[in-house]
């Protein structure tokens, strides 16, 4: 999927946070979304790479895909189910 | 076919091992299944794995420097769990830098405050249950030592106390990310990316030469410890193996992975002391002190607690210093003072030896229903977890 091109209802800037932070932050962040919005999640910390893909495929969200940007920041696309 | 010289064939399979390697990440089922049987390794060739003592080592240390503690402790190179944690920290370090993924890690003030109050619980938790995740669980556990298990019901509370804590917090105080900084050009004119690989190498290559130095010194058995804890740390840092998921995890987002790879893992060290000790190429009772059944439980609790506020426990947070968190430096500074500052105050009001007694299972269960039981327990453990995956009945957030 082309991540450039979208458009995300909310930004979660994990920037810095270390295990479970990002996780439990992203998990709040969607339990506040309606259906089918899309949230973008930065973060810098390598454990995310597997917990932020293998959670955002669950309780019927779509992880959509990641892209590495500056300085060992991560993007992440999970969009709500 | 174009024909290959033997270098370049040589040099194409080193890549694509390089990769496999050092590139991908393990899975955490091999993970657990290769801990097991390192910790099998390091029993037999001295005693029974354990973290906690080195970090009472060092801060011991600490405190003979400012003059709190009078005597002089050993040397932490030559204290074996001291050792062992040094090859921690390199196993990991080397698999942070040949996978180009060191980095120094900054965090928020608040987190750092987390870290080392977080280390403090986990140091002074590990007093009282006589060990730490590792020492005062895993391998209690793994060598039949009834304190693990109670250790491992004090774990689980503490996590869901420590989860509690984290969700208020998200609630009411307001952490402010770190500001991403642009990715800057080379450092001195040089290239980190392409540097960390030689410099991880060069690690793998001290390991080796310190084992060889112990050995010409008659002090093999440190350097074997050394090395053998060099392979936990690349271990767990490859796979991102941590303790700490096994009990978050079920009450966090219902998962279940790491309470089958933990279960599993130990399993595999059960048995395989359990041999041992049968068949007494090691006597049974080593590893069997922990304090059951209230120094275990309520050690565990505290430290329960401590490793979830830390985001590490004893072992992943070795390696994830090896990764370049900072944050996880603060939580071994934490352990470090309050195990040692812990232990001496036990030991002056004399409360040491009572918060139970080490209690091994086969002599209460006998050695035909121990091992049953044993394993019987522990696929309760991994089937409750399953039945949480799938009905998020303990899912407190």
């Amino acid at each position: 999927m082309d991540l450039t091109n979208i458009n995300p209802e909310q930004v979660l800037n994990t920037c810095g946070l270390t295990c479970p932070m990002p996780l439990l932050k992203t998990k709040k962040s969607l339990k506040g979304m309606g259906s089918g919005q899309i949230l973008e999640i930065l973060g810098n910390d390598p454990g995310s790479k597997n917990d932020i893909p293998t959670w955002g495929n669950k309780n019927g969200n779509e992880f959509l895909g990641m892209s590495d940007i500056d300085d060992g920041v991560t993007r992440y696309f999970i969009k709500k189910g | 076919m174009a024909s290959k010289t033997l270098f370049s064939s040589v040099k194409e399979e080193t890549r694509k091992n390089y990769i496999a390697i050092f590139e991908q990440d393990w899975p955490v089922w091999l993970a657990g299944i290769f801990i097991a049987v390192l910790a099998l390794f390091i029993f037999l060739w001295d005693s029974p794995w354990g973290i906690a003592g080195g970090y009472k080592n060092w801060g011991n240390w600490f405190l003979y420097a400012v003059g709190i503690n009078e005597k002089k402790p050993f040397v932490p190179w030559l204290h074996p769990m001291s050792m062992s944690n040094f090859g921690i920290f390199a196993g990991a370090l080397m698999s942070a830098l040949m996978s180009r993924q060191f980095r120094i890690r900054q965090a928020p003030p608040l987190e750092y405050a987390k870290g080392i109050i977080g280390g403090m619980l986990m140091g002074f938790g590990a007093v009282f249950s006589k060990g730490c995740n590792v020492g005062g669980f895993y391998s209690a556990t793994g060598m039949l030592s009834m304190g693990g298990i109670a250790m491992m019901f004090g774990l689980g509370a503490g996590a869901w106390l420590g989860l509690k804590y984290l969700l208020w917090e998200m609630e009411n105080i307001t952490i402010k990310p770190m500001v991403q900084k642009k990715k800057k050009g080379p450092f001195m004119g040089i290239n980190w990316d392409k540097v960390q690989p030689y410099i991880g190498a060069s690690i793998f290559i001290a390991v080796i030469v310190v084992f060889y130095l112990y050995s010409f010194v008659d002090k093999t058995t440190l350097g074997g410890i050394l090395f053998f804890g060099f392979l936990i740390g690349l271990v767990m840092h490859r796979s991102r193996f941590c303790f700490v998921r096994a009990f978050r995890c079920p009450f966090m987002t219902g998962e279940a992975d790491m309470v089958r790879v933990v279960a599993m893992s130990l399993m595999i060290y059960g048995a395989g002391s359990a041999i041992i000790k049968w068949a007494w190429l090691k006597e049974p009772m080593i590893g069997v002190h922990h304090p059951f059944l209230f120094g275990s439980l309520g050690g565990g609790l505290v430290f329960g607690i401590g490793m979830i506020l830390a985001g590490g426990c004893a072992s992943s947070t070795l390696w994830r210093i090896g990764e370049g968190h900072l944050k996880l430096v603060m939580t071994l500074i934490g352990f470090s003072l309050a195990n040692s500052i812990t232990t001496k105050i036990l030991a002056a009001y004399e409360l040491t030896d009572k918060l139970g007694k080490g209690i091994f299972m086969p002599d209460i269960f006998s050695w035909p229903i121990t091992i049953p039981i044993f394993i019987f327990f522990f696929l309760l453990w991994v089937f409750l977890a399953i039945w949480n995956e799938e009905t998020e009945k303990f899912v407190i957030f």
